[in-house]
């Protein structure tokens, strides 16, 4: 998907234009990329011309899969779908004809068999992507170790960037994170990196690996390779595939393929199936038209978003009344026939309340924060857009008023109703006007500048029952000097006994509250690879074998991890890799203590989605 | 379909060898298959299996080039690759099925790969040596399959109170390494403990064995019971060796050889006891291949050496250890003098090993350094005699003495499993021990393994120049402590049921481990 459709026509069409060119000062590489899609068109047949280069490389791949291709059809091996070797010689034909002129990307524009919202979508990115630099792109090139521009504070710049690469440039296959949707044809869908118009070979081979084992009666998971893995994910006929050589668990991996087929979902609903149904050839990147800045943040949030592995959400610190009030409002809106009512300032919740007996999936929550923010055209006027929640029903349309109250403030108004838009907007008014009122905004700006916990601020000694998180808000507790001249003591080091980050995860509450950065995780790379670390243990400790464990402690060079899997919670905890275990388990437990006295601030208390 | 196949056969597993550099044209796919179990697929379905393993080295090395595929793990199967010599590779295929315990772990499978080919290398060459001499590699695949297939027959059912459970064919079916190993490593090397005194008398008998061969560049590997006690070869050659003898040398291996059932002589009634496609009689073994192949399928086939055949061996009147398995000529029934190839030196030796009781003693002597072959080996034979009979004689006492039997290094309590990477060795609770361990505590086990192989390879590949330091400590869902340490080379892995609640409690039994037998190699400073 290109970022509009204009962009789309105009950057295809030259794409083809200039293939040869650039085709010509390549030979080897793009020799070799021929070599398997030819032989995946054809079955293996003799190739001539720019393939010879191409010999010495790809050495013995020319049968491979190629030639098994053939061999599955020849059998007449059950298949699930009708003709498989056909479509894939329509993908190579396809390929051909892009090659040698552009008419191929007429055919494949297509028309957009959809409903209205598609062209909505579309309008939405203005391809910000296309030729922008860098700057902090959390998964570089392999080979790029530069700190200094991986470790820059820079803003991550959604979009897609690196459109003219494709899996025959050497720089594209260097990339450390793929992710590729296509379909059970083998038609690409979407592709991180690279135009997915161009890697329609390549889209062709992940088809035909996944439908080689399932014509076998097996289902492909996980093919490791050195430092990468190839993570497969079936669903229906959307075929999700990651190419990674991060550090990350099998496990992880494959939740974001689930993470990133549920925002599909969240922008088409399953019944994207049907036109599959009726047409195995279906293309569905119209459909998806504009929809890359979504997929991006989405790919982007995986690395920094601890929402996105432990299937939590998490709150904006706020005084208890604070958040009381904004519930009640919330709630009247409820009350009249609105099913969710949610307000979140960036990827947090400042309240949420829901229909009686309409719960809300943590991950549903993130799939459509994520859209909202990810999409430009919700922040410039009040929205009221079809979205699905995959959790809750995959099958159906829900419509979201959304308004942003402020930059990172919005409000989202979730229906069954598809002309419910005035009405909405009348709940919105009043609930905006209540908020203003009751300085709910503000104390939510406040709350967005003063941060969360830091692990510098653990109290040493247990506090009074009546602590508090936020000081300015009245109820603080006396600051003693001792308190004071500890905090200056553990300035850059993190706090007691080399504590230096953690993360609370209630199980009943489905919320989760992670500590503030602090030194010396100073820089995104730090922060990245903690995240990463944590995500690890979390794969470690749930394993879907042999059931969960209780407690785990580890070291490596970089920290040690203590984590602490109990009925009501989870406790994931970082310290200085030299921090010893008794005062680590001490401070574990000094760390529970407080998220429990101030959990009125930091949680969202007696109005679990899950709980009605 | 491969893998279709697969699901029909109840054991569920195939292994198979194929070259890349053959039958690169349409048409000649078949060439490429040096070796399939089981071998009555059809060829398609074989076809298939190579096809999918091709397709995905080439398909990773597109992103991998330094490394291809490893594992394809799918919902019910794992195919584990290795890449045996440069284009040859080994694909073991494994069904997953947790009610028959068939769990496994990916690198313990890997292992039998490496050590099956190690192996062949040690007897036969390298396989593409092999192949330059005979391109049409009839002879080559006759030589794998009857190897390979030798290594996977057992003699015996696994017996808990076994030291090494090297054979996988138990009688029904094949056993190879699941998550109840993990307490296991394989190509590493166990040795004895020794005394400074009896260390001193080995050394004595070292020389004294090797001068008797008038050579240089002979060498010598002492076994006690199935533990080494000294070697004067490279580490690799030393595993491979090792590995040998505890198969087809040792006291054990060939008293549990004079016990058991032969295939060969009990023929058809034995290959029904084996499920699935067996090797069945010698005549199939040697003629796996339909003459489609295109194999001028020679007299020689049938005459292969086969090293790894059970019960081939026995103890001479004079000490020395007997086989008929080398002979002079093909059909003739004069048994020459083994002989085998080293690794590091590329140097082929001559293999006479002694034995008296639970002293097993191998001595290397260069092919080129015996001037008149069986003669030449004779004479060094009754050298050996008269200087070091009575000398082994005592060292075997004095090594029995200090002996504490099949629990000696059991430590009371634990569970556990050291790794001296470095020195290919590792020392382990005993199999009797380890078998009291409930499931779910080996399961866990398996696991943490698996996590550790795949971070000990990722540094590999990241090679930052410093070894791996980790150290993880789970309290299993059964409250079992489950721990491993990496760092500096040696890995200790731990299980830890009796253990007291709290994680403080659990290092501290690791400390004292680490403390008394592993000279603090794991404590914290």
């Amino acid at each position: 998907m290109s970022s509009s459709d204009g962009g789309d026509d105009g950057s295809a069409s030259s794409g083809a234009g200039s293939g040869p060119v650039v085709l010509g000062s390549k030979p080897i590489e793009d020799g070799f990329s021929q070599l398997r899609v030819t032989d995946l068109a054809n079955g293996g047949a003799a190739n001539d011309g720019d393939g010879e280069a191409a010999a010495a490389e790809g050495s013995g791949g020319r049968e491979g899969i190629a030639a098994e291709v053939g061999e599955v059809e020849d059998g007449g091996a059950a298949s699930a779908r009708a003709g498989g070797r056909s479509e894939i010689e329509e993908i190579g034909e396809a390929r051909v004809m892009w090659r040698s002129n552009s008419e191929g990307e007429g055919e494949a524009q297509g028309s957009p068999s959809s409903s209205g919202y598609a062209g909505e979508r579309g309008s939405s990115s203005g391809g910000s992507g296309i030729g922008e630099e860098e700057g902090e792109e959390e998964d570089e090139i392999e080979e790029v170790r530069s700190d200094a521009v991986s470790d820059s504070q820079a803003a991550w710049m959604p979009g897609k960037r690196h459109v003219m690469q494709d899996d025959a440039s050497i720089s594209w296959r260097k990339r450390k994170k793929h992710f590729f949707i296509l379909s059970h044809s083998g038609k690409p869908i979407y592709s991180r990196y690279g135009d997915e118009h161009k890697l329609a070979g390549f889209s062709a081979t992940l088809q035909a690996i996944i439908s080689f084992v399932e014509n076998g009666g097996d289902r492909v998971k996980l093919v490791r390779a050195g430092k990468h893995q190839v993570v497969f994910l079936v669903k229906g006929p959307i075929y999700l595939v990651c190419i990674s050589c991060t550090e990350e668990p099998y496990e992880s991996l494959r939740g974001q393929l689930e993470l990133i087929y549920g925002q599909m979902i969240l922008i088409l609903t399953k019944s994207v199936n049907r036109c599959f149904e009726k047409n195995p050839k279906f293309d569905m990147t119209p459909l998806l038209g504009g929809t890359d800045v979504v997929f991006s943040s989405l790919i982007h949030s995986f690395s920094w978003n601890p929402a996105t592995f432990l299937h939590a959400y998490t709150c904006l610190p706020l005084g208890y009344a604070t958040r009381q009030a904004a519930g009640a409002v919330l709630q009247d809106v409820a009350d009249s026939g609105v099913l969710f009512a949610i307000l979140m300032c960036k990827h947090k919740v400042v309240s949420l309340v829901g229909a009686q007996k309409a719960s809300l999936h943590p991950d549903d929550m993130l799939l459509l924060a994520n859209f909202v923010m990810s999409s430009e055209s919700f922040r410039t006027s009040e929205n009221f857009s079809p979205i699905c929640l995959p959790r809750y029903n995959p099958m159906a349309f829900l419509y979201a008023y959304v308004h942003y109250l402020d930059v990172e403030t919005y409000l989202m108004l979730l229906t069954t109703s598809s002309d419910a838009f005035y009405h909405l907007k009348d709940c919105r008014m009043r609930i905006e006007t209540v908020l203003l009122k009751s300085n709910v905004l503000s104390e939510v700006q406040r709350s967005m500048l003063d941060g969360g916990m830091r692990v510098e601020d653990l109290p040493i000694d247990p506090l009074p029952r009546s602590g508090s998180l936020l000081p300015r808000l009245g109820q603080g507790r006396p600051v003693t000097d001792s308190q004071e001249s500890l905090k200056e003591a553990y300035a850059g080091i993190g706090g007691p006994a080399g504590l230096w980050h953690f993360i609370y995860r209630s199980i009943y509450l489905d919320q989760y509250v992670a500590s503030e950065f602090s030194p010396p995780f100073n820089t995104l790379r730090q922060q990245k690879r903690l995240y990463r670390a944590y995500q690890k243990m979390y794969a470690s400790m749930h394993d879907k074998g042999i059931g969960a464990h209780k407690t785990q402690f580890r070291r490596d060079e970089h920290y040690v991890l203590l984590c602490w899997v109990t009925q009501d919670f989870e406790l994931y905890a970082a310290f200085d890799p030299l921090a010893d275990k008794a005062s680590a388990i001490k401070t574990c437990n000094r760390v529970c203590q407080w998220v429990k006295d101030v959990e009125n601030e930091i949680f969202l208390l007696g109005a679990s989605p899950f709980s009605w | 379909m491969g893998l279709s196949s697969v699901a029909s056969n109840s054991e569920g597993m195939q292994l198979c060898i194929f070259d890349l550099r053959r039958g690169q044209n349409e048409g000649q796919e078949l060439d490429k298959i040096l070796f399939f179990y089981p071998a009555d697929l059809p060829f398609s379905t074989q076809l298939s299996v190579i096809g999918l393993s091709e397709g995905l080295i080439t398909f990773t090395r597109i992103f991998s080039p330094e490394a291809a595929c490893e594992v394809i793990e799918a919902e019910r199967h794992s195919h584990v690759f290795f890449e045996a010599e440069p284009d040859i590779w080994m694909v073991v295929i494994v069904e997953k099925n947790k009610e028959a315990e068939a769990i496994w772990r990916v690198e313990g499978l890997r292992k039998v790969l490496k050590e099956v080919h190690s192996l062949f290398l040690m007897f036969h060459g390298s396989i593409r040596s092999l192949l330059e001499k005979e391109p049409a590699a009839g002879s080559v695949r006759s030589q794998l399959y009857i190897f390979i297939m030798d290594y996977l027959s057992a003699f015996e059912k696994r017996s808990p109170l076994d030291y090494c459970c090297w054979d996988f064919l138990s009688s029904k079916k094949l056993q190879l390494p699941s998550f109840r190993d993990s307490l296991k490593e394989r190509a590493t090397v166990q040795m004895l403990t020794v005394g400074r005194e009896a260390a001193i008398e080995v050394q004595s008998l070292v020389r004294v064995v090797e001068s008797c061969t008038g050579s240089q560049s002979s060498h010598s590997l002492l076994l006690f019971q199935d533990l080494l006690v000294s070697t004067t070869l490279s580490p690799d050659d030393t595993i491979n060796l090792f590995t040998y003898a505890v198969l087809r040398l040792t006291p054990r291996a060939l008293s549990a050889g004079l016990s058991s059932w032969s295939y060969l002589r009990k023929g058809s009634a034995a290959s029904t006891a084996v499920t699935g496609p067996t090797m069945g009689s010698a005549a199939s073994l040697s003629e796996p291949f339909h003459g489609s192949r295109g194999t001028s399928a020679g007299d020689d086939h049938s005459h292969a050496v086969r090293p790894l055949q059970h019960d081939r061996w026995s103890k001479g009147r004079d000490g020395f250890l007997i086989t008929d398995i080398w002979q002079a000529e093909p059909a003739s029934l004069v048994s020459v003098t083994p002989s085998i190839w080293l690794q590091q030196t590329e140097e082929k030796m001559y293999l006479c090993a002694y034995q008296h009781k639970s002293l097993t003693f191998i001595l290397l002597i260069p092919v080129s350094s015996v001037i008149n072959g069986e003669q030449g080996i004779l004479a060094v034979k009754q050298l050996v005699l008269e200087h070091a009979s009575l000398k082994m004689l005592k060292v075997e006492e004095k090594l029995s003495k200090g002996w504490g039997g099949e629990n000696a290094y059991h430590v009371s309590g634990y569970r556990y499993l050291l790794v001296d990477g470095d020195r290919n060795l590792s020392r382990a609770s005993p199999p009797g021990k380890v078998a009291t361990l409930t499931k779910d505590s080996l399961l866990a086990l398996s696991k943490l393994r698996e996590e550790v192989d795949i971070e000990k390879s990722r540094a590999k590949w990241d090679n930052d120049g410093h070894e791996k330091d980790l150290e993880i400590c789970t309290r299993a869902r059964n409250n079992a402590w489950v721990i491993s340490q990496v760092t500096r080379g040696k890995e200790l892995y731990m299980v830890l049921e009796n253990a007291n609640e709290t994680l403080l409690y659990a290092s501290d039994a690791v400390q004292k481990f680490s403390n008394r037998y592993c000279n603090g190699a794991f404590s914290l400073d």
